[in-house]
């Protein structure tokens, strides 16, 4: 079986069905058995004469990253596409409309820019669909069945996920859209019938057709209800919209409520107060709506009150950019708040971990009475991967309360200060345990206090509480160990795909690299990140934020400086650029 | 009302054990003699009391400020958050546990101020919570620079030459932004404030009780106990608490007419 390993771009002016194209794709590839993943970008303003792009990486191996390059580009508009054309391989598949409604000049015409290599095949995408439906607007679909003659692919998959999105429309528009699908690759099969490219055998791709198509925004959502959350509070902020979306349509049904807020302040004040009476709450945010619980945050760290906060990261500072990617919040998520606030940061690095880091996070903020952030980012929340079926492993889900004995009853301390640091936690409606939670700093009872033995003694408390937490949290992973490298990467979040098939990609080539993934940010696993960068004689940190967040948190581990490798491009980190950084340290260190 | 006195330990200790006060908690208030928050807190006390809600079944949040210590003045189960943030933070305890009686307490930079984004929508959301607003117009905790409700004019060491910006009416916003329930009530009479609480706890939606109160430290000019006790008077008895622009309009004409103002069901 030869290796497949095809990145698959549709691109487009809004309007076009660029991105419903997309989900079709991906659906209908994900049935046809590849390991696929999958990343749509769009422009921020709602009706804005914006360029749509979606990216498919489709393999019939395991993969953790996008690409760097394409090898098919379907266009649905000319102009918008010739962006594209420097991300083309050189032996590009390319598909555009031969025929479009206006004339388009030399200047905005895509054909001019295209290499004589490349495979170019004209499509009337929306004269075929407008003989076929009636309208031009089905030439997305039209596109779809030409790439799926062109590439071999039955047309059953793409039928399956046409009825599933369009089956809800009523047969009419489901009908013009089978029709367009048709029409499209029936013209593509008569008309390039000798120019057939791969073709691809559905089922015999390698990857188990059990496997669900899942974006990061709803496997944190499914896991915040598998969790069995039951209030959940927000205010709408891009890009963690879509979980309080998928939550509003999903979780009454399971007998939760969603509530939507004036701010973000407030949905973190919602949160604490759930928790406090003893519910599992969660709000999701990104960073200008972090910025503002950070108070309430600080507030929990010193009340030890439970709380679970997904970040998902855009560009920032402040309003930043909000429709593009960026690790940018990792000292927010930290050490944003006033005071010594240590909590909980834990980041899943794919769409799986988006699932069961969040479900833990719940059972960690109850265990351990602290807020748990979830620290995510555009691109982790809106791509799409096809994964196995997620399922909650029992101990992960069970109630993580620890609630105080009879034998306490009447002489309750609400913060004991016990060796653990974790104080038994009563429940307002508790009988005979009545206590007051503050923001000030207090005694064991929980009553103000100053004094410089109080505040010594409970900072220590708190800060002993949480380091304990590292057993519960997830370990460091190092990828393909070996006793000694040239260089060893450190990765986080979304960018650790990306540098684990660059780790790859370097041996291939003869470097000694490894690759280590860290999935708890704080507390961090000190001495098995420590244990790593001695077997390493560089470390390279590749991260998407220009100060170099995780080197600052973790680079003092290494014996000497640590190398880093910045981007703020709003776009994910690619396999590529990481191995260009390490084979340039690489070659630095032998010419020394 | 009395409001000065020496209190000897064996007062205290009286206080502590008679039942009509059981509410109080063991940690005695720490606001200034003299202050109006005494009277606000016995008549909340006598509210629960009252209606026999077994004190492990309250709840209290409160905001900074001289009322966001409330808690701990308190034998019930509190929550002293950050400022301005008792409304939030009390409807999640609420949609959390239904059966708590749920009290959220603030003064009025922290509920007009600071928090004021929450107010209409604890109000309008309904939430069956009791918002208590202690409003002395004046910051106390922070030693008397004006507040929301501070009349324009007034001199104070932040606003020497005359505070600035008109007075925001608590009682007027509570209807506007469609609370159900809306009492205005005075300090010095913890009476009416235990018959309002009785009525608003009582009622399945959001109901607020704006408290006139009184800073004796930092306020020697507007809110004085003097000036409170010349101009306050019952609503009128003709006064239908059900509709809302005659609400309203009472509220637009007369700001010191106290009493339970609105209820819409």
């Amino acid at each position: 079986m030869s290796s497949i390993d095809l990145t698959i771009e549709i691109c487009g002016m809004s309007g076009d069905g660029t991105i419903a194209a997309g989900l079709l794709l991906n659906e209908a590839l994900s049935a046809a058995g590849f390991s696929l993943m999958a990343l749509d970008s769009y422009p921020a303003e709602i009706r804005g004469f914006g360029r749509c792009v979606t990216r498919t990486r489709i393999s019939n191996k395991e993969m953790t990253a996008l690409s760097h390059k394409t090898n098919v580009l379907i266009s649905l508009d000319d102009e918008q596409s010739r962006s594209r054309v420097p991300f083309l391989t050189e032996d590009a598949v390319i598909l555009f409309d031969n025929r479009p409604v206006v004339y388009i000049g030399e200047d905005k015409a895509l054909l001019p820019l295209l290499e004589p290599e490349m495979n170019i095949f004209g499509i009337p995408f929306g004269d075929l669909a407008s003989q076929a439906s009636g309208s031009r607007r089905g030439k997305n679909l039209a596109a779809l069945g030409g790439f799926a003659a062109l590439f071999g692919i039955p047309a059953e998959p793409f039928y399956a996920a046409i009825k599933k999105k369009f089956q809800a429309k009523g047969e009419k528009v489901l009908d013009a859209n089978l029709k367009c699908f048709d029409a499209g690759m029936e013209f593509g099969a008569r008309t390039y019938k000798n120019k057939l490219q791969k073709i691809i055998q559905p089922g015999t791709n390698g990857v188990s057709s059990e496997k669900q198509l899942v974006s990061g925004n709803v496997a944190v959502s499914t896991a915040a209800i598998d969790a069995g959350l039951a209030l959940y509070f927000g205010y709408p902020i891009t890009p963690a919209t879509p979980i309080m979306e998928h939550l509003a349509r999903y979780l009454p049904e399971k007998g939760g409520k969603i509530m939507q807020m004036e701010d973000e302040i407030s949905s973190i004040g919602g949160v604490l107060g759930s928790y406090f009476a003893g519910k599992r709450a969660m709000t999701a945010t990104s960073g200008p709506g972090f910025a503002l619980m950070t108070e309430l945050i600080a507030h929990a760290t010193v009340t030890e009150i439970p709380a679970v906060i997904i970040n998902a990261q855009r560009g920032g500072p402040a309003t930043g950019l909000p429709t593009k990617t960026e690790q940018s919040d990792l000292q927010a998520a930290v050490f944003g708040g006033p005071g010594d606030s240590a909590r909980i940061v834990i980041a899943p690095s794919n769409v799986n971990e988006c699932y069961y880091f969040t479900l833990k996070s719940f059972q960690l903020a109850e265990r351990y009475q602290t807020p748990v952030i979830v620290l995510t980012d555009f691109f982790l929340n809106n791509r799409v991967e096809n994964i196995d079926p997620l399922k909650a492993p029992e101990g992960d889900i069970k109630d993580g309360n620890i609630l105080p004995d009879e034998s306490k009853k009447d002489k309750y301390l609400r913060y004991e200060n016990t060796e653990t640091g974790i104080s038994p936690r009563a429940l307002p409606g508790m009988e005979g345990y009545i206590f007051a939670s503050t923001g000030l700093e207090h005694t064991e009872k929980g009553v103000p206090d100053y004094t410089a033995q109080i505040h010594m003694m409970m900072s220590e408390k708190r800060h002993r509480k949480i380091m304990n937490a590292l057993k519960d949290l997830p370990e460091p992973k190092e990828y393909d160990p070996e006793d000694e490298y040239d260089i060893g990467i450190i990765a986080w979040g979304s960018t650790s795909g990306a540098a684990i098939e660059a780790a790859g990609l370097a041996r291939e080539r003869g470097i000694k690299a490894g690759m280590l993934k860290i999935g708890s940010i704080f507390p961090y696993h000190a001495e098995k990140i420590k244990a790593f960068m001695n077997k390493c004689d560089e470390i390279l940190i590749p991260e998407l934020n220009f100060e170099g967040q995780l080197a600052n948190l973790t680079g003092h581990l290494h014996r000497k400086e640590v190398r880093r490798f910045n981007r703020v491009t709003g776009v994910p980190m690619t396999a590529v650029e990481i191995l260009e950084a390490i084979e340039d340290i690489v070659s630095r260190r032998s010419h020394q | 009302m009395k409001t000065s006195g020496k209190v000897t330990a064996e007062k205290v200790q009286k206080i502590r054990e008679s039942k009509k006060f059981s509410v109080r908690s063991q940690n005695l208030p720490t606001w200034c003699p003299g202050c109006g928050y005494f009277g606000i807190h016995q008549g909340i006390n006598n509210a629960i009391q009252e209606l026999e809600i077994p004190h492990h079944m309250v709840m209290v949040v409160s905001g900074i400020g001289c009322a966001g210590r409330y808690p701990f003045f308190s034998n019930t189960y509190g929550l002293h958050a950050a400022h301005g943030r008792s409304l939030p933070v009390a409807t999640g305890v609420k949609l959390a546990n239904p059966d708590l009686t749920v009290l959220a307490v603030g003064g009025d930079g922290d509920g007009l101020g600071i928090g004021g984004a929450h107010l209409p929508h604890a109000a309008r959301k309904d939430i069956n919570i009791n918002y208590v607003l202690f409003d002395n117009s004046i910051y106390g905790l922070t030693k008397g620079q004006p507040s929301p409700s501070t009349p324009p004019g007034t001199k104070t060491k932040a606003s020497p030459y005359g505070s600035e910006g008109a007075t925001l009416n608590g009682t007027l916003m509570a209807l506007s932004y469609g609370a159900s329930f809306v009492a205005r009530l005075f300090a010095g009479d913890p009476e009416s404030i235990t018959a309002a609480l009785k009525e608003g706890i009582r009622h399945e939606g959001f109901s607020i009780y704006h408290v006139y109160t009184s800073c004796v430290t930092f306020d020697k000019q507007f809110k004085t106990w003097t000036n409170l006790k010349k101009n306050i008077h019952p609503l009128p008895d003709s006064h239908d608490p059900t509709n809302l622009k005659e609400a309203m309009n009472v509220v637009l004409e007369d700001d010191f007419a106290m009493g339970i103002v609105y209820r819409r069901y």
